[in-house]
């Protein structure tokens, strides 16, 4: 799309550049307020509230990462979600080739088996799992996040993939058939490439959603170092509850390295689902 | 050749050594995540890991509301069990005894005259650190369930001091709240705070075996004199006693409002004592009372309401050993005497002669031992989802969600509908 | 076949294997530690008549509802506002979706500061224009504590529904709305015309993603209020929560996600029926 940079906004313009802005920065500025007051001292949170900090005070963001051992659920979180995403995107493209350029018996009611995943919610099984876990030793590690948390996103990456899938001639993966290639040649270097940026963007969104995910989370991890950040910001807030200024630059940390890493693949996310076109 | 000889003998070696002083991890959970308490553990684990080389104490904290709701459950459930883990004396102990989590420790007691170190009434038959005769909780610490903590300046400013009776109490209430000052700051969002409170209050009004009766759910709770006891509350509520966000606060919250001076008193327990020095600023002066008398003539107008908190080894511990090891040590003197100098009310004999204890602990101690009697508090003596239901119905009524009566009509109603616990 | 296998595999284990266990588990007494006593149909009895969890659905229904209004519709309207090439408005699509990316938690735990009694933002602004008697306890009160938690999740999940109509927008070709222009019609007709029937299938999708999640909704309301004031924001997946793990009846809070899973797929599977009529969905 070009820009229509030349041409003078109208009124109509304006008005929408206005209203729109105006709605945008409402929305925005709880979370602006949440970072600049994690500069200030508690007594300056209470006294000005609106106030940008007087003192810009880093020592709040260092004393958060230490006590509230941000380092080791960092760790934590970005292991689990690394993994559990990885392997969720793989498996769902797998799974939404199969079942949309593979003929095998069963393609359809597998597909409907996996749909049901979307109407799961999750803290439905969440106690069961809880037993399953633990007879299989899995509690306490990562895996017990890191397995049912991909196999959860499953249901809905493998939705959206296959949209994508069929949004898509075949064309070329006849060609490369044709041509004498076999099924496992023609995944990985006919349609993996062409469902890339769809990938890219279920990429984005499991990762937002695993990386948040709280109820397996608070559950099925007990130790403190094997903990992940949304569980640890719960603890951490009910515990330091009156110290703002503490609380705050925790949460700073947590979401603003999010936030800067979301600004950055915006607009991979926003073409990723322009292109699977949620059909 | 010989030099493949040599290093294949080292690393021989080395492995021989290393397994020889490879350590054991017990395993221990709580719910203590700080204040001096908290230090005085951890330096108490020092000691003895320092005398101990071989052992290691790895300590898995979770704070209040987490380890009751589902910090210690996850842990008992799964398939790492905590060696040792801490419980409230009487139903909690029984329930655990009964689940199969609690290792019987009448051997290791008689021992090295380990239960004698302990004061006598450690092990009376209402103190519920032993189930059918056999000790199973190792106590560590007497807690004064309920108390009233007032922040001595804003008394001293409004010429208040600590009341006598029950009116006075609500007199004082008024006052507060006319002067603009919140007089009660209470976190009931996980409603034992208040309700720990509404049981004492109950205790002291409603006779003995009519208070058993309606917790055993061998009677009703809607009676005259429990609708005595929860418009006591109602009656605060009128004259704006308490905060006004009380369901929506958590216990910590609160406990830290009360420091901030954002009100004048707070009704917790002895615990508060170890949390000043992190929660505080320099030179906040407190002190507590008593939930004053509200019918003379009731036998237990003078009682406390308290409890025994101490320590359980897990059946299935791996190490149940070197938990008892470590036990004694945390139960010995010189440890004690740290413990009690964090603030607690230490329950082995002689410690609190000897430890340097500070005016609170001091005027708790006296407290507890010149009162008429000791009210465990609900939830500890008897099944919880009875205890739970009842703090409930406090809370209604403190709120002005549900009037007295109402309260009580939902509490048996529920109570019915629950089955016999 | 085998490349759908390991998806199979794994959704079977960690998703199928655990909703068989827990209906078989809804049949029993179990507090988690001792050998599970067989219930018959007596959780599910209890479950239907339980005051708090009949009271749960009406919460999500409620919080359902007003997720169509702040996020689903809320989110159409951005969409359509912030669909413009010029300058600024990309960065305004970012801002606008930020809160998507923060987790529940984050939002919860900061929101929960906003809304204090004492010394959250909202107050304080309130008491700083002289409104102070409007100051309200908003988490503490049955009547406020609901809708607020609604709103917080209306400000992080808004820019969600906007940027799937966003992206759905954008491939509505330019040209049907220059032939609308030239026909005389308005930018209210050009959008009731063209915009709303191509955009037709995403909002059939985004409401069931609204309503399914909707009734999977946890996280904000245990970081918020966990069912405080009174119950007044319980909704099943907390009420679940409590009786299986704070209350130790396993065999009770497994028949009711039984009960809760039941009702969503029902309700989902009308959806999409009714929904079908009008389409050639592809399944």
């Amino acid at each position: 799309m070009s820009r229509a940079t030349e041409r003078r906004r109208n009124a109509a313009e304006w008005l929408q550049f206005g209203t729109a802005g105006v709605i945008v920065l409402v929305m925005f500025y709880p979370a602006i307020w949440m970072v600049y007051s994690s500069f200030k001292s508690n007594r300056e949170i209470f006294r000005a509230p609106f106030a940008l900090p007087s003192q810009w005070r880093w020592e709040n963001l260092v004393e958060a990462w230490n006590v509230g051992g941000l380092g080791t659920l960092y760790f934590n979180s970005v292991f689990v979600t690394l993994v559990a995403v990885s392997m969720c995107v793989l498996f769902a493209t797998a799974a939404a080739f199969a079942f949309t350029r593979l003929e095998f018996p069963g393609r359809k009611l597998m597909y409907r088996i996996l749909l049901i995943g979307l109407l799961l919610p999750p803290p439905s099984v969440a106690i069961a799992l809880f037993t399953q876990l633990r007879d299989m030793h899995l509690l306490n590690t990562p895996w017990a996040l890191i397995l049912p948390g991909a196999a959860w996103q499953l249901a809905f990456t493998v939705f959206l993939m296959r949209a994508y899938f069929i949004s898509i001639r075949p064309d070329m993966e006849e060609a490369a058939r044709l041509d004498g290639a076999n099924t496992w040649e023609i995944f990985w270097h006919v349609s993996v490439p062409m469902v890339w940026p769809a990938m890219l963007t279920m990429v984005v969104l499991n990762t937002i959603s695993v990386w948040n995910e709280l109820l397996f989370a608070l559950l099925f991890i007990t130790d403190d170092a094997q903990r992940t950040l949304p569980v640890g910001l719960v603890r951490f807030s009910g515990y330091h509850s009156t110290d703002y200024s503490l609380v705050f630059a925790a949460l700073t940390i947590t979401t603003v390295p999010i936030l800067i890493l979301y600004f950055i693949l915006q607009r991979h996310v926003i073409a990723g689902l322009t292109a699977t076109a949620m059909d | 050749m010989a030099k493949r000889f040599t290093l294949a003998t080292a690393t021989a070696l080395l492995l021989l050594t290393t397994a020889a002083i490879a350590q054991t991890e017990v395993r221990f959970t709580h719910s203590i995540t700080g204040g001096a308490s908290r230090e005085a553990l951890d330096a108490i684990i020092a000691d003895f890991e320092a005398a101990n080389p071989d052992i290691k104490i790895k300590e898995i904290v979770f704070d209040d509301d987490q380890y009751s709701n589902q910090g210690l459950i996850t842990q008992l459930k799964s398939n790492e069990v905590p060696d040792i883990f801490f419980e409230w004396a009487g139903y909690p102990v029984q329930r655990d005894v009964e689940a199969g989590y609690a290792y019987d420790l009448t051997e290791a007691m008689a021992t090295d005259g380990w239960k004698e170190s302990f004061s006598d009434a450690v092990w009376t038959d209402g103190a519920g650190t032993m189930v059918d005769g056999k000790p199973y909780l190792v106590p560590l610490s007497l807690d004064l369930t309920n108390t009233i903590w007032y922040n001595k300046k804003i008394f001293a400013e409004h010429n208040l001091t600590p009341p006598k009776t029950w009116d006075e109490f609500v007199a004082l209430n008024k006052t507060l709240a006319e002067a603009g000052e919140t007089p009660i700051v209470e976190g009931n969002n996980e409603f034992w705070p208040l309700g720990n409170w509404a049981g004492h209050i109950a205790a002291m009004v409603v006779p003995a075996d009519a208070y058993v009766a309606a917790f055993k759910q061998e009677a009703p709770f809607n009676t005259p004199e429990f609708e005595k006891a929860l418009n006591l509350l109602v009656g605060l509520h009128e004259v704006g006693a308490f905060n006004k966000d009380m369901q929506a606060l958590g216990a910590d919250p609160a406990m830290a409002t009360f420091f901030q001076e954002g009100a004048v008193m707070h009704p917790i327990g002895s615990w508060l004592v170890s949390e000043t020095g992190n929660l505080a600023d320099e030179g906040f002066e407190y002190s507590q009372f008593n939930t004053p008398p509200i019918d003379p003539a009731h036998p237990l107008a003078n009682s406390v309401i308290g409890t025994i908190t101490g320590l359980v080894v897990h059946k299935n511990a791996q190490h149940p050993a070197e938990a008892i090891k470590f036990l004694k040590f945390l139960t010995s003197e010189a440890s004690q005497v740290k413990w009690a100098e964090s603030g607690q009310m230490s329950p082995v004999q002689g410690v609190s002669d000897k430890a340097k204890l500070d005016e609170q602990t001091q005027a708790m101690l006296a407290l507890m031992s010149g009162a008429s009697g000791i009210v465990p508090p609900p939830d500890n003596k008897y099944p919880v989802p009875v205890a739970e239901a009842f703090y409930q119905a406090a809370a209604f009524a403190a709120s002005g969600e549900k009037s007295a009566k109402d309260a009580l009509v939902w509490l048996d109603e529920t109570l019915a509908a629950m089955g016999k616990q | 076949m085998l490349f759908a296998a390991p998806a199979m595999l794994l959704f079977a284990t960690f998703v199928l294997l655990p909703l068989g266990a827990s209906v078989y588990y809804a049949f029993t007494f179990w507090d988690g530690f001792s050998a599970p006593r067989w219930a018959g149909f007596a959780n599910f009895a209890r479950a239907l008549t339980d005051p708090t969890f009949l009271m749960s659905f009406v919460h999500v229904v409620f919080y359902i509802a007003a997720t169509l209004i702040f996020e689903v519709t809320f989110g159409l309207v951005m969409a359509v506002l912030l669909n413009s090439d010029r300058r600024g408005f990309s960065l305004m699509r970012g801002m606008f979706f930020a809160p998507v990316v923060l987790s529940m938690s984050a939002a919860g735990v900061l929101w929960k500061f906003v809304l204090d009694y004492r010394t959250g933002l909202l107050n304080s602004t309130l008491r700083s224009v002289g409104l102070g008697d409007w100051a309200q306890p908003w988490l503490a009160q049955p009547e406020t504590a609901l809708l607020f938690i609604c709103i917080v999740s209306g400000w992080k999940y808004a820019g969600f529904y906007m940027v799937i109509f966003f992206a759905a927008l954008r491939r509505i070709p330019r040209n049907l709305y220059e032939a609308a222009r030239l026909d005389g019609a308005n930018g209210v007709q050009q959008f009731t015309a063209i915009t709303l029937p191509m955009l037709k299938q995403n909002v059939i999708v985004c409401i069931l993603l609204a309503v399914t999640g909707g009734f999977a909704g946890f996280d904000l309301f245990f970081t918020m209020t966990n069912g405080q004031p009174f119950g007044a924001t319980e909704v099943p997946a907390t009420w679940i929560i409590k009786q299986a793990f704070d209350q130790n009846q396993i065999g009770y809070g497994v028949a009711l996600t039984v009960v809760l899973t039941v009702v969503v797929s029902l309700i989902s599977i009308a959806y999409l029926k009714i929904s079908e009529r009008g389409n050639v969905t592809r399944y």
